[in-house]
């Protein structure tokens, strides 16, 4: 496990790097704008994300661990889906400058997963045992989705605000274009909605059963119902009545907001079954 | 000696300022007009639409060509000898050189950070290489002063935000749409303010059309504009196409509306509309403003972003005052240092000359039984000796150069090594100074 540790301090530490060259490019002067940062910043976010994968792959092979079966590993994949993402999608939608979220974002889910409860309850139902890897691995996915949709949508929001005001701040010009950002929320929703949907389906079927006696696990199947409920009501009101822009962003906040209150009451309490 | 002789937008109106243009194509035929006076060993012409310059060097012990040069400037703009000098400026030597690091740096232009300078002093340049106009001195200064340039603009912010109501516009328009490639753009109205506005937008967006109350009026300047047109009666169709909407008529009340602008946005299915109300009276209702995903900025609103800029320009000409000031010490250090390479070379080749021929002398005899391996081994080791051991007094003359004590050093190494410099002058293509080199630089 020394190896494991390692590579889990050196991720870290590359994920720390890469928040601070993103950090520089974004709030830096015309300087922190030329190529090195802009080219610097996403190559370490991505060496990050590479070792944090093989952080995950040595430690679950290590702990014979299935990475989609405990919470902590989830948190730990979420992350890299995260980094993998905008790495992916970043020059496409011009969301360079959403980096300086993302990367603190792989940072922090990291260290939170260290210390997260590590195991989920045992099933010993093989129909549900064979689900739960589905349910857990499309459910990350969708967040990893959302999250990037998430940023961009409280990015346009404060862009949004700055136009409607006429007072542009030092980050107005580094940000990027608002149409981008619409369109780049409207894409993540998109391709993250059939993920979560597969999740909520899996996890209702899974959850069959099981006496929702525990507040944790009410406010968990809540909360997970209406977040999928209200992304659901953002792509339907903009493809029915042409809703975009500011009101898509608040739709995507508060849907992303209840998905963050079940991931956090997964942080804090594990499943049972 | 270095000198320019011209002038610019501080000193010259444009109807004086045209009198003396020099299209780029002529600009190397001029220059070898100057370069052919009497006491001119270099030069390079540089014509923009706010200046007009003239940069020589004078030959060794000649007297200062700017008479000359004025009456060049007469001959060739067919004006007055007695009226060019009455017009132009005139720097000389590190005045000259001063004038040519801030003027490429974008510190005297007429919209201080404006980008276009450096490349119009670097095609100036071009044209007088071609020309085989330039020398040592003028290939030493002028990269320098480019380095210079580049220095300030990636150091500073001097070349940050826009300072034109067209270009703020635009900046705006991409901070919304991003590529405007795929935009389309309105022109309504057919003023002079609009048709500045609409060629900025014409050039960057997928379609351009222009809306006037007079049809007849409105097609002539889309046909001067390279843009489509459309009849009046359908601007409030034309409003569910356009992306971004110029509004510049004479107008005494509101010609878009709010609920003109809230169908149109409807019609859009919720894509952004930006409107650019340049006229005064304005022809927007301000309350169009309050609508999700349109934004109006009139020319008090596009004013205010020109001045923020201007505001931001200030504070950074003093920092790339500062960073053209040390340019230019460390050009005149090295320029000074590279006085004494005559010195150094003669003394270099002197002892080199020495020791090789002691070096043959000693392998035609004693050491004649050594191979060819061998032999390159020893002559290598001798150049690296003669470097070595001149190490020192190299650091030492170049350093008293610099300290303007030079002169007496290198007459003293000259008597000492009986050297002889006469066949060494200056370097016709020398290196740039590099901003590592510490021998020069103190």
């Amino acid at each position: 496990m020394v190896w494991a540790d390692l590579a889990f301090v050196v991720t870290a530490l590359v994920y720390l790097a890469a928040s601070a060259a993103f950090g520089i490019y974004l709030v830096g002067g015309p300087r922190a704008q030329s190529t090195l940062f802009a080219t610097t910043a996403p190559f370490l976010l991505g060496l990050g994300a590479c070792m944090h994968a093989a952080h995950i792959g040595v430690t679950s092979f290590a702990l014979r661990v299935c990475p989609v079966e405990s919470v902590h590993f989830s948190m730990s994949v979420l992350a890299v889906f995260v980094a993998a993402t905008y790495l992916f999608v970043r020059r496409r939608f011009q969301l360079n400058a959403l980096g300086a979220v993302v990367a603190p974002f792989a940072l922090t889910f990291l260290l939170a997963s260290r210390f997260a409860f590590s195991r989920l309850g045992e099933t010993a139902n093989p129909v549900r045992r064979v689900l739960l890897p589905f349910h857990i691995a499309a459910n990350v996915l969708g967040i990893a989705l959302f999250t990037l949709a998430f940023a961009a949508a409280v990015t346009y929001l404060f862009q949004e605000r700055q136009l409607k005001r006429k007072e542009f701040g030092g980050l107005f010009r580094r940000l990027p274009p608002l149409e981008a950002l619409d369109r780049a929320e409207h894409q993540l929703l998109l391709a993250g909605f059939p993920l979560l949907t597969l999740g909520i389906l899996t996890g209702t079927v899974w959850a069959r059963g099981i006496e929702l006696g525990d507040s944790a696990s009410i406010a968990r199947a809540i909360f997970g119902y209406a977040s999928w409920a209200l992304f659901a009501a953002v792509l339907l009101a903009r493809a029915a009545a042409g809703w975009r822009g500011r009101r898509a962003a608040y739709g995507i906040v508060a849907g992303y907001s209840f998905t963050l209150v079940v991931i956090l009451i997964y942080l804090l309490r594990p499943a049972v079954t | 000696m270095m000198l320019v002789v011209g002038l610019s937008h501080r000193t010259a109106p444009i109807d004086v300022r045209e009198r003396f243009a020099v299209a780029e194509e002529r600009l190397g035929e001029f220059s070898k007009m100057v370069h052919a006076l009497d006491g001119v060993s270099e030069a390079f012409v540089v014509s923009t639409c706010n200046r007009f310059e003239v940069y020589a060097v004078a030959k060794n012990g000649a007297e200062s060509p700017e008479s000359a040069i004025i009456e060049a400037i007469a001959a060739w703009s067919k004006q007055p000898a007695s009226t060019v000098r009455r017009l132009v400026y005139a720097h000389v030597d590190r005045d000259a050189l001063l004038h040519l690091f801030r003027v490429t740096a974008s510190l005297d232009s007429l919209v201080v950070g404006e980008p276009q300078i450096l490349g119009q002093v670097k095609a100036a340049f071009e044209c007088a290489s071609i020309a085989g106009t330039l020398g040592p001195h003028l290939l030493r200064s002028v990269p320098r002063a480019f380095a210079a340039a580049k220095r300030v603009r990636t150091e500073t912010t001097i070349g940050a935000g826009n300072v034109s109501i067209s270009s703020v516009a635009v900046d705006l328009a991409e901070q919304i749409f991003g590529d405007l490639s795929q935009c389309e753009a309105l022109l309504v109205g057919a003023g002079e303010m609009a048709e500045a506005a609409a060629r900025s937008f014409g050039k960057r967006t997928l379609a351009l059309r222009v809306c006037n109350r007079s049809f007849d009026r409105g097609a002539a300047l889309a046909r001067a504009i390279g843009a489509g047109v459309a009849p009046w009666e359908s601007l409030a169709h034309e409003l569910a196409t356009a992306d971004v909407v110029i509004a510049s008529t004479s107008a005494t009340e509101f010609i878009i509306t709010h609920d003109m602008v809230k169908k149109a946005i409807h019609a859009r299915r919720g894509r952004s509309l930006f409107f650019i109300d340049i006229a005064v009276p304005r022809n927007v209702d301000p309350k169009v403003h309050k609508i999700d995903n349109v934004y109006v900025f009139n020319v008090d609103d596009l004013e205010n972003q020109v001045q923020v800029a201007q505001e931001r320009r200030k504070i950074a000409h003093e920092e790339a005052s500062h960073i053209v000031d040390d340019e230019l010490a460390a050009h005149e250090h090295w320029s000074l240092a590279l006085g004494v390479q005559p010195t150094l070379v003669a003394l270099r080749d002197g002892a080199r000359a020495i020791f090789r021929s002691e070096l043959e002398r000693t392998l035609a005899t004693r050491l004649k039984h050594l191979g060819s391996e061998e032999r390159a081994a020893l002559e290598q080791m001798l150049d690296s000796g003669v470097s070595k051991w001149l190490h020192r007094p190299t650091v030492a003359l170049k350093a008293a150069a610099v300290r303007g004590e030079g002169q007496a050093l290198v007459e003293a190494t000259e008597t000492l090594f009986e050297l002889s410099t006469d066949a060494c002058t200056e370097p016709s293509q020398p290196s740039q100074p590099s901003h590592d080199d510490d021998t020069v630089r103190h």
